[in-house]
């Protein structure tokens, strides 16, 4: 008994001794990098990047470190950065500690900077050569509000609708020409989707599910969703109504529950119904490729462009991220620097070689070949033509408007013309302040 | 915040019973006062603890109230704007949704939880074998943290594959899609708090020891039964108790936020009916850059729950009975 006693007392000491360790470990490492040399700038970098992403940026700190070795790059892991979760770089701006850089989403740019709390690039820009024809337009329209640059835009993607083409042939569609209108769409989820009761065996498509925002079906129904002009939301768009009431109608065709319920048991990953082969059509973007690379490489699958209700002026919409610097930052002009490195050809080509993110130029992405790969030529050749979100102070209201409005809409809370009248109110009044 | 201020009367409450009024302490106290040495050591010692709460209570506490008649952004100092806040917030729909979901849940969390609570409580105290596994089970769901919970009943509840939906399959009964459906998103959340019921059951289990064995036995001689000793000598002896977790859970309710807010990775879906009061709180203040609103949200909140706090407290005057009163 006493002996174990004893041994219990030495294994806690070794446990402890053994955290202590890693504890001061961790501390003394995280010390050291941040001093650096004399001479050498230390350039503060916060992003969420991990895994795959992760690994690019290291190689493009990496060789910026190498061109540059009088600069640092401090690079710092900060979680849930970015979709309107930012309240870490919001704290520290307005704690006037804020990272010399910071990887942003492009969406949130113009809320920001309407906040004063980026740092104006016009002229760093200007002065460096770094242009606009460099970049798809709209990835440069999406980092500028009222005429001037506040990031540099790194990455982009786009949508599509993914098809199962075993699903196609199996019901006697073809799959060289899948539909290109709304009514080839509808028709062609109906002959695919197998129902029993409440329950889908197998559905064809479902509008929101995936990357089916309201935006894409907004644009792809040839509506507006903002005037920058009169700097006001246009949700009531007739042609966005028109979008919100086919997607009502098709929540009552297949009933909106029983639809929930069949996404509600989905799962993600190699999980994902498309992927198990009980979604037949899905809207998603370039990600999905390497998705389905990793979880079933044997999937028979193909893309077509969201359909239209006329079959032509096919478009999507793209997000994507960009480098800032936050106001306030120490080190400006080492920041740019990094900036320009990153969202410049050379970074481009390294991160976006790595991450299999699209660049935000058009040149690299034709360089590193994703121009002949079958299914990822078509997500960039649609680039030139995509929408970005509307770039204005309440992004982020808008955004969760609209989705409440589809929700709202599909499950009969409404009509789709009142439900987006009242978006439309609620977001101006906001503007007008 | 709120919820230490609730507190501190009742710790006094739920000591009482033992000590009773206690005249000897006041006269001490007196006493001391004279004596400013000691204080001045005493202080000195619980000065960081002073100087905490100024700082990261009091001051943000305080500004809160300032902000909330401002249009405060966070990143902007924002300007006066009188009580425009909180008039605006009279005019918003979705607060007036997000005040409904969580009056919702308090309504049938609060008193489910008490009877659950007690009931589980009197149960654990019953002399069986192996009573402290029992305990142990019932109080291990409180030490999962509430993400993993929300994880984990997304997929009881799930309506394809979930174990409740199977349970009520076999009974012939077509189990609805729970948290996509729009009526059943509330009871979905509801069923979820109450599994983590534990804390206040091992309050319960305080109460019930605290309880002298005599009563029953002098009970039993009079020869009542069950039912006449759980409702005579139980559940008037454990009122302290049970008016206790009444206020935390009130406030707890209406302060529900991580369980939603995991679930439906903060979008309140299905149509925002798990939209709640902290929920949209933080939206406001971290999303739409409306701290100023956020904080006049805050402060509604903190008038709601002070109201129905002291609702409890004036009538816990005629159910809540205290030992040797």
């Amino acid at each position: 008994m006493k002996q174990k006693k004893k041994r219990m007392g030495a294994i806690a000491l070794m446990i402890v001794l053994t955290l202590s360790m890693i504890l001061t470990g961790c501390s003394s490492k995280s010390s050291s990098s941040e001093k650096g040399s004399k001479n050498q700038t230390t350039v503060t970098f916060w992003h969420p990047m991990t895994d795959v992403t992760g690994e690019a940026v290291d190689a493009v700190i990496k060789e910026f470190e190498k061109q540059n070795p009088d600069i640092k790059i401090n690079a710092v892991y900060t979680a849930n950065q970015g979709e309107g979760q930012n309240e870490k770089l919001m704290t520290a701006i307005s704690g006037g500690n804020p990272p010399d850089v910071a990887y942003f989403d492009r969406f949130e740019i113009g809320s920001w900077a309407a906040q004063g709390s980026l740092e104006d690039l016009t002229q760093l820009a200007e002065s460096s050569g770094v242009k606009k024809e460099s970049y798809y337009p709209f990835a440069w329209d999406e980092a500028s509000y009222q005429g001037k640059l506040y990031g540099i835009p790194t990455t982009t993607d786009s949508r599509l609708v993914y098809f199962n083409i075993d699903h196609f042939k199996e019901v006697g569609l073809d799959p060289e020409n899948p539909p290109t209108t709304i009514a080839e769409l509808e028709a062609a989820a109906e002959k695919l989707t197998k129902k029993k009761g409440k329950r889908f065996e197998r559905i064809g498509f479902i509008p929101w599910f995936g990357q089916g925002w309201f935006y894409g079906w907004g644009w792809s129904f040839g509506g507006e969703f903002y005037n920058p002009e009169t700097n006001k939301a246009t949700a009531n768009d007739p042609k966005l109504v028109d979008a919100l009431q086919w997607m009502t109608d098709f929540a009552k065709k297949y009933n909106v529950e029983d639809i929930a319920g069949f996404t509600d048991s989905q799962g993600q990953g190699a999980m994902d119904p498309f992927l198990t082969g009980q979604l037949s059509m899905k809207v998603s973007g370039p990600w999905e490729v390497s998705a389905i690379k990793k979880f079933k490489p044997d999937l028979k699958y193909g893309v077509f462009p969201i359909p239209t209700p006329t079959g032509e002026n096919h478009t999507t919409w793209s997000g994507g991220w960009s480098v800032v610097i936050p106001k306030g930052a120490e080190n400006k002009e080492a920041a740019w620097k990094f900036l320009k490195f990153f969202g410049g050809e050379e970074g481009q080509k390294i991160f976006s070689g790595i991450a299999r993110d699209f660049s935000v130029i058009d040149s690299v992405n034709e360089e590193l070949g994703y121009k002949e790969d079958p299914i990822l030529k078509e997500f960039v050749n649609i680039l030139p033509v995509s929408h970005h979100r509307p770039v204005m102070t309440q992004g982020s209201l808008y955004w969760n408007e609209l989705a409440s409005a589809v929700e709202n809409a599909t499950r009969g809370n409404g009509t789709p013309e009142e439900l987006l009248t009242k978006v439309n109110e609620k977001v101006n009044k906001e503007l007008s302040k | 915040m709120i919820n230490v201020k609730g507190n501190i009367p009742l710790a006094e409450n739920m000591n009482s019973p033992k000590t009773g009024p206690n005249k000897q302490i006041n006269i001490t106290a007196k006493k001391r006062l004279g004596n400013w040495g000691e204080y001045k050591t005493g202080f000195l010692f619980a000065s960081p603890w002073i100087i905490g709460l100024l700082v990261f209570y009091a001051i943000p506490l305080f500004s809160s109230i300032y902000f909330s008649f401002t249009s405060y952004s966070i990143l902007q100092p924002g300007e006066f704007v009188g009580l425009e806040n909180y008039k605006n917030l009279m005019n918003d729909e979705l607060f007036w949704k997000s005040v409904y979901n969580t009056v919702y849940f308090a309504v049938f969390y609060v008193p489910l939880g008490i009877i659950f609570g007690v009931a589980l409580a009197m149960m654990l105290n019953m002399k069986v074998k192996g009573m402290a596994v029992y305990r142990t089970i019932f109080f291990l769901p409180t030490l999962v943290p509430h993400v993993a919970l929300a994880v984990l009943w997304m997929w009881l509840l799930n309506p394809g594959f979930g174990l409740v939906n199977g349970v009520l399959s076999t009974i012939g009964i077509d189990g609805p899609s729970w948290l996509g459906s729009e009526t059943w998103s509330k009871p979905s959340l509801i069923l979820m708090s109450l599994w983590g019921i534990g804390q206040a059951v091992v309050i319960y289990l305080a109460g019930l020891g605290d309880i002298p064995e005599d009563y029953y036995d002098a009970a039993e001689v009079d020869g009542a039964n069950w039912f006449q000793k759980t409702f005579h000598i139980t559940i008037p002896l454990l009122t302290p108790v049970i008016f206790f977790n009444l206020v935390m859970g009130i406030i707890g309710a209406f302060q529900q936020f991580t369980l939603p807010y995991t679930l439906t990775q903060g979008k309140g879906t299905p149509a925002n009916s798990l939209t709640f009061y902290v929920m949209y709180l933080y939206d406001n203040g971290f999303k739409f850059f409306k701290m100023g609103y956020a904080s006049a949200m805050a402060w509604v909140l903190f008038v709601i729950i002070m109201a129905l706090t002291a609702f409890v407290f004036i009538t816990s005057k005629r159910w809540v009975h205290y030992q040797g009163k």
